[in-house]
């Protein structure tokens, strides 16, 4: 797997009325292949810029990215991306969604269809293939986004809140699935979420950031995910360990977000 | 697996047959607002049925002059069967035994006749007969123009000449408009060149340009058919390009990412997400484009709806006038049945997402 290099990141948003908003600020960091990195942050740190320019939607003012030696210029199948909801497509029935990729490079569905079906398969949609995506829950909407991205191979799985808008139970669940899915395909993946627990749990390498200009704050390497896979998540979640890291965070983010406000009625 | 499995959406469709069997008003499922839920209301059909036979009747009643005198009528009759039966005879063809004569002619002769018997300032009435034909005369004419035709046209071919005259409009009107709005929403140097042109023509009513029109096509077809171009293309062309405006951005940016091209955005994302709207656009336009026909078929067409009603106005059939307008509704309504049948077919994922 490649290894995702950052060097000396600045995002700088122009605003109409001559303002700027400085999004990020000589962001620099070198992920392995095969890790799971979760960023972590008050809204505005820029953490859905920095996923935004690592899929390569958006360009950086100054600076480079560069995965396996290549640089990122653009968006490709090399770097598929799971969005929070309303990013499949409603007019394909789910096999459709799944065999995007495939079909857009040419593929026949003798070539593609045991795959969609064992992706069916590894998500926990089996049968469900024929269904239209309007027929489906939410939480079923994003394991098609899932199978979707993976039927691409792609290097990295790049991930934007991808269960935000899910409840509670469904979101656990959720956790799970991408924690075997990491597991078993070993790709990188990277995901932007505001839950903090979800963050820690998922990530072995977790990023906080923080706002104005968006820097990367904190960095720590947490064995919880590794934990999960074989352990009890909920029994994690309560450990000890698990308890400290979470209200350290959790305090930092909301002295930030004190600071903030402080900031903004002066 | 997932505890929001297929039965949570599937049940959603049994969910409403699951009502109690006893309950038959529908605004009584444990509702305590009723009065102003307005998603809970809809078009009841036994109403809607009420509603067109009120139509019927109010129109019944405002056209119908009542209080002819029987002898008069009768009178009436027997001087309008000879006459046929005389006509018939000269003419050389078979002898009829019978007559039908309006309420409008009973109407006219009452009030020409030097009879104290029939006045017509007597009769209750609202709208005179011989300004608005009563439903029987309507009914009447209407029977005589699917059977023999208004002055030896075919009905069908009016109305095939108006229907092939709208589709060939529509036709060109998507052909040329819908391009242009995707090439609208999709780049910023057609949407500048191509903005003044739409924001400018699509205010201009289609039928301020008949004559002009006229003048530069000649009459009949050559200046009908462009001008329901006109009147449809403007329409298509905003629909069109709301519909790729409507893109979300997280489905354009997933099917970059997953590999597809700038052609093969446009065929699988972008023109698809737009359907919704383009039906839209398509309602819109069959409806200005039979208003506009009509309107359009007044000047220099022999065929067609329009022109039918051109011609029996010189001959003061308005009765011919008014199966002509129903004609029209009824044909608005079909084709627009039609639209919605294949939104159903082409788009199952509206309103739905």
């Amino acid at each position: 797997m490649k290894q995702l290099v950052v060097k000396n990141l600045d995002m700088v948003y122009e605003l109409p009325k001559g303002d700027s908003v400085h999004a990020l600020s000589d962001i620099s960091f070198e992920l392995d292949g095969g890790r799971m990195l979760t960023l972590l942050g008050p809204s505005g740190c820029g953490k859905t810029t920095l996923l935004n320019i690592i899929a390569g939607f958006l360009g950086p003012t100054s600076g480079e990215v560069h995965l396996g030696g290549d640089k990122i210029v653009g968006p490709s199948r090399e770097r598929g991306m799971v969005f929070q909801q309303g990013a499949l497509f409603e007019w394909l029935s789910v096999e459709k969604n799944i065999s995007y990729g495939p079909r857009m490079r040419g593929q026949k569905s003798a070539e593609y269809g045991l795959e969609v079906e064992r992706l069916l398969d590894v998500v926990g949609l089996s049968g469900f293939g024929s269904k239209q995506v309007y027929e489906l829950s939410g939480g079923m909407q994003q394991r098609v986004a899932l199978a979707r991205c993976l039927a691409n191979d792609p290097e990295m799985m790049l991930m934007d809140e991808p269960l935000g808008a899910l409840d509670a139970l469904t979101r656990e669940k959720m956790q799970g699935l991408i924690l075997n899915l990491w597991n078993d395909t070993g790709k990188s993946i990277v995901m932007v979420t505001h839950s903090v627990e979800e963050a820690l749990l998922l990530g072995d390498t977790v990023f906080v950031m923080a706002p104005r200009p968006g820097r990367i704050e904190k960095v720590y390497e947490l064995p919880f995910a590794k934990a999960a896979l074989t352990g009890d998540s909920r029994e994690i979640k309560n450990s000890k360990e698990f308890i400290e890291v979470r209200e350290e965070v959790l305090s930092f983010i909301w002295e930030m977000e004190e600071e903030i406000m402080g900031r903004e009625m002066a | 697996m997932d505890n929001s499995g297929p039965q949570s959406t599937i049940g959603d469709s049994e969910a409403g047959s699951k009502t109690k069997p006893g309950s038959r008003n529908l605004r009584s499922d444990n509702k305590t607002v009723t009065f102003g839920d307005a998603a809970a209301v809809r078009s009841l059909p036994w109403w809607a049925l009420a509603g067109a036979i009120f139509v019927i009747l109010l129109w019944f009643l405002a056209t119908t002059a009542w209080g002819f005198p029987s002898e008069f009528k009768a009178e009436v009759d027997a001087q309008e069967l000879m006459t046929a039966q005389s006509d018939a005879e000269e003419a050389g063809l078979a002898i009829p035994s019978s007559t039908h004569v309006s309420d409008r002619d009973y109407y006219r002769l009452c009030s020409l006749a030097d009879d104290a018997q029939c006045d017509v300032d007597g009769f209750t009435q609202i709208v005179s007969p011989l300004t608005f034909p009563s439903p029987s005369d309507t009914w009447n004419a209407s029977t005589e123009l699917f059977t023999d035709g208004y002055r030896n046209v075919s009905i069908w071919k009016h109305i095939w000449a108006s229907l092939w005259r709208v589709m060939r409009g529509m036709f060109w009107g998507c052909l040329v408009g819908i391009p242009l709005g995707l090439a609208m929403g999709l780049s910023s140097k057609a949407r500048g060149f191509l903005d003044p042109m739409v924001e400018g023509f699509r205010v201009i009513p289609p039928l301020a340009l008949v004559t002009l029109f006229g003048l530069i096509f000649g009459i009949g077809d050559s200046t009908a058919v462009p001008l329901l171009i006109f009147a449809s293309i403007w329409i298509m062309i905003i629909a069109a390009r709301a519909g790729v405006r409507n893109a979300s951005l997280s489905k354009v940016r997933a099917a970059y990412s997953l590999g597809a091209t700038k052609p093969q955005l446009l065929r699988t994302v972008l023109i698809p997400n737009a359907l919704p709207e383009i039906f839209t656009g398509l309602r819109v336009a069959l409806g200005v484009s039979w208003g506009t026909l009509v309107a359009a078929e007044l000047f220099g067409v022999s065929t067609g709806l329009g022109a039918m009603i051109q011609q029996a106005k010189n001959f003061s059939r308005l009765d011919v006038i008014v199966v002509a307008i129903v004609v029209i509704a009824v044909l608005g309504v079909a084709m627009d049945a039609i639209i919605r049948l294949l939104e159903a077919i082409f788009i199952p994922w509206q309103g739905k997402g």
